[in-house]
């Protein structure tokens, strides 16, 4: 961790849920190094701790590895260094299917949906780990169909005619039909119309109440800031800050690097 | 003025070489669309499935028809480990399509000097058929000039084949349409990250794909073994030629377009070898193979893979 990490400081979003410091870290990124290409390393030792039924924020200007960190955590790359830990498990490198049955799931920020299928087959997609379970399959579908009626009415449509925002409601849908213990979101928002943005900003929000800890990875400092229990800073895929959004808004250097880096101004 | 006869002969050639082609260009683009890999053995393991059913009634004296079931259980196991064996370390390439194009090529090799070993070099006749050895399909009235009529006969064999073929057209539109494991493997050639995300073991999937087709082409040498008059451990490779023209004519990663494309071939092949010499008439194959890539490269069916 770097220097100016404050361990201490007050609860962003979610501090209806008890403090960032009270609750129990569920995963761990220590010292982590990763490459896609053998000598092309991207991350280079980078930590961070993401709390239970906390959103934590992860932001930084282009190229710094944030999409890495997430892609490294759900077992896409390897680190070459250091760990990831998972509760008390180091489960660095393990696959993403690994990853899924230990209740993380992963929404990335390129399109991940299968375009030639209909909404309901994508779910059920989701749905592969307990797939031999009719019942649960069942029960699943209908929970996520509850949750995004929009997906219920399409539930025959092929996935690649949706609008972009209702694509982004599928992929949602289908990382929470598992009822993850962890989601990874990498640029929810991005492409999306601000209207729909929102939406999702408020639904990403209201998920640690759910029992579903949040790790979000935004261009949008603003709205990362405003709905996350601790932001990271990377740059270069290392830890150049770190804070609660009220330490955001009071430590001015936290300020002058985000508006440095980022080109964006913190009230 | 053409013969009626030879007219419906091509059209009935047509379209029972036209499934057989479908189910090799199938198979490809199983491959192609969930591995990244073109296999360039694939007209070997289609050699090796005919003088699987050759071994079986020569030696075994075991119907063709049972070889089927036994061929495509013997042959998706071999293709799993294969897989197994070969295809994981293509991953530690920098360019693992061109380093899978190598590899398979001599998988190929590898393929034909082991049935040169057991079968020895010379085509082998599969001297078997089925009673009646041809049926009459259509009595045509003066076809040879008046009042000497000629009649469409089709092999019994070519029949069985077609009949066997579409079973298995069949069976693989269900499989890919309305099962999961047969949706997953059509997800895995439209986002094969996504895959992983939903929680599919990709090797796992990838080893299915590959055993499938190369089950697929033990299938298809049973069922050319009936309808080729003779076997030869080196013919694979215009196998793997029609199978490549078929999947760049459907589109790659289009197993449906496969089997439009193949039932095209097999009727463009029929009619090129009626009405056309026949050193022009193999060329045409060729030409369609060009003519695609230039005016159409994602297929007649294809609407580009992601990767």
């Amino acid at each position: 961790m770097t220097a100016m990490a404050e361990k201490n400081g007050p609860s962003g979003g979610n501090s209806a849920n008890g403090g960032w410091e009270a609750a129990a870290t569920v995963l761990e990124m220590r010292d982590v190094h990763a490459a896609y290409h053998g000598d092309i390393s991207i991350l280079n030792g980078l930590s961070l701790s993401v709390k239970e039924n906390r959103i934590t924020g992860i932001i930084g200007p282009n190229g710094a590895g944030k999409s890495t960190a997430l892609k490294t955590m759900y077992g896409f790359l390897k680190p070459s260094r250091g760990s990831i830990v998972l509760g008390d498990e180091d489960i660095s490198g393990r696959p993403p299917y690994d990853m899924m049955a230990r209740g993380v799931t992963f929404v990335p920020q390129n399109r991940s949906l299968f375009n030639e299928l209909t909404v309901e087959d994508n779910l059920r997609l989701g749905c592969w780990h307990f797939r031999r379970d009719k019942g649960k399959v069942e029960a699943a579908l209908e929970r996520v169909f509850g949750q995004f009626p929009i997906l219920a009415e399409r539930r025959d449509t092929l996935a690649g005619s949706l609008s972009g925002g209702q694509q982004r409601f599928v992929e949602l849908g289908r990382a929470l039909v598992v009822e993850p213990k962890i989601i990874l979101l990498d640029e929810p928002t991005a492409m999306i119309a601000p209207r729909i943005s929102r939406e999702i900003y408020d639904f990403i929000e209201a998920l640690p109440e759910s029992g579903i800890t949040v790790v979000l990875v935004d261009q949008n400092v603003r709205q990362c800031v405003n709905v996350s229990d601790m932001v990271y800073i990377l740059d270069l895929g290392r830890n150049r800050g770190e804070g609660t959004k009220e330490k955001f808004s009071h430590d001015d250097h936290l300020k002058e690097m985000v508006a440095e880096w980022l080109d964006y101004q913190i009230d | 003025m053409l013969s009626e006869v030879l007219v419906w002969n091509a059209i009935i050639g047509g379209i029972v070489f036209g499934v057989v082609y479908a189910l090799i260009g199938c198979s490809l683009n199983v491959l192609a669309g969930v591995l990244r890999v073109i296999n360039f053995a694939h007209g070997e393991f289609i050699i090796a499935g005919s003088f699987f059913a050759y071994a079986l009634y020569t030696g075994l004296a075991i119907h063709p028809l049972l070889a089927l079931p036994l061929c495509a259980v013997v042959f998706f196991v071999a293709g799993r480990g294969l897989y197994y064996l070969l295809v994981p370390r293509l991953a530690h390439s920098d360019e693992p399509e061109t380093s899978s194009f190598l590899l398979m090529f001599g998988v190929s090799l590898m393929l034909v000097a082991i049935m040169t070993w057991i079968f020895e070099a010379d085509i082998r006749p599969f001297n078997f058929s089925f009673e009646p050895i041809n049926v009459t399909l259509y009595k045509v009235e003066n076809a040879y000039g008046e009042g000497r009529h000629g009649r469409v006969l089709v092999p019994t064999a070519r029949l069985v084949a077609l009949a066997v073929n579409a079973v298995i057209i069949v069976g693989l539109t269900w499989f890919f349409y309305r099962t999961l494991p047969g949706k997953a493997l059509r997800a895995a050639t439209m986002n094969r990250e996504a895959v992983q995300i939903v929680g599919i073991n990709i090797h796992q999937l990838s080893s299915t794909a590959f055993g499938l087709a190369t089950a697929l082409a033990g299938i298809t040498g049973v069922i050319l073994a009936l309808v080729v008059p003779s076997i030869d451990p080196n013919g694979g490779a215009d196998f793997t030629l029609i199978g490549f023209i078929v999947i760049v004519l459907g589109g790659l990663g289009h197993p449906v377009g496969a089997l439009f494309a193949g039932i095209i071939f097999g009727f463009v092949e029929q009619f090129s070898n009626l009405l056309l010499p026949q050193a022009a008439a193999q060329m045409v194959g060729f030409i369609i193979l060009v003519a695609v890539i230039f005016v159409r490269p994602t297929g007649l069916f294809g609407k580009g893979v992601s990767k």
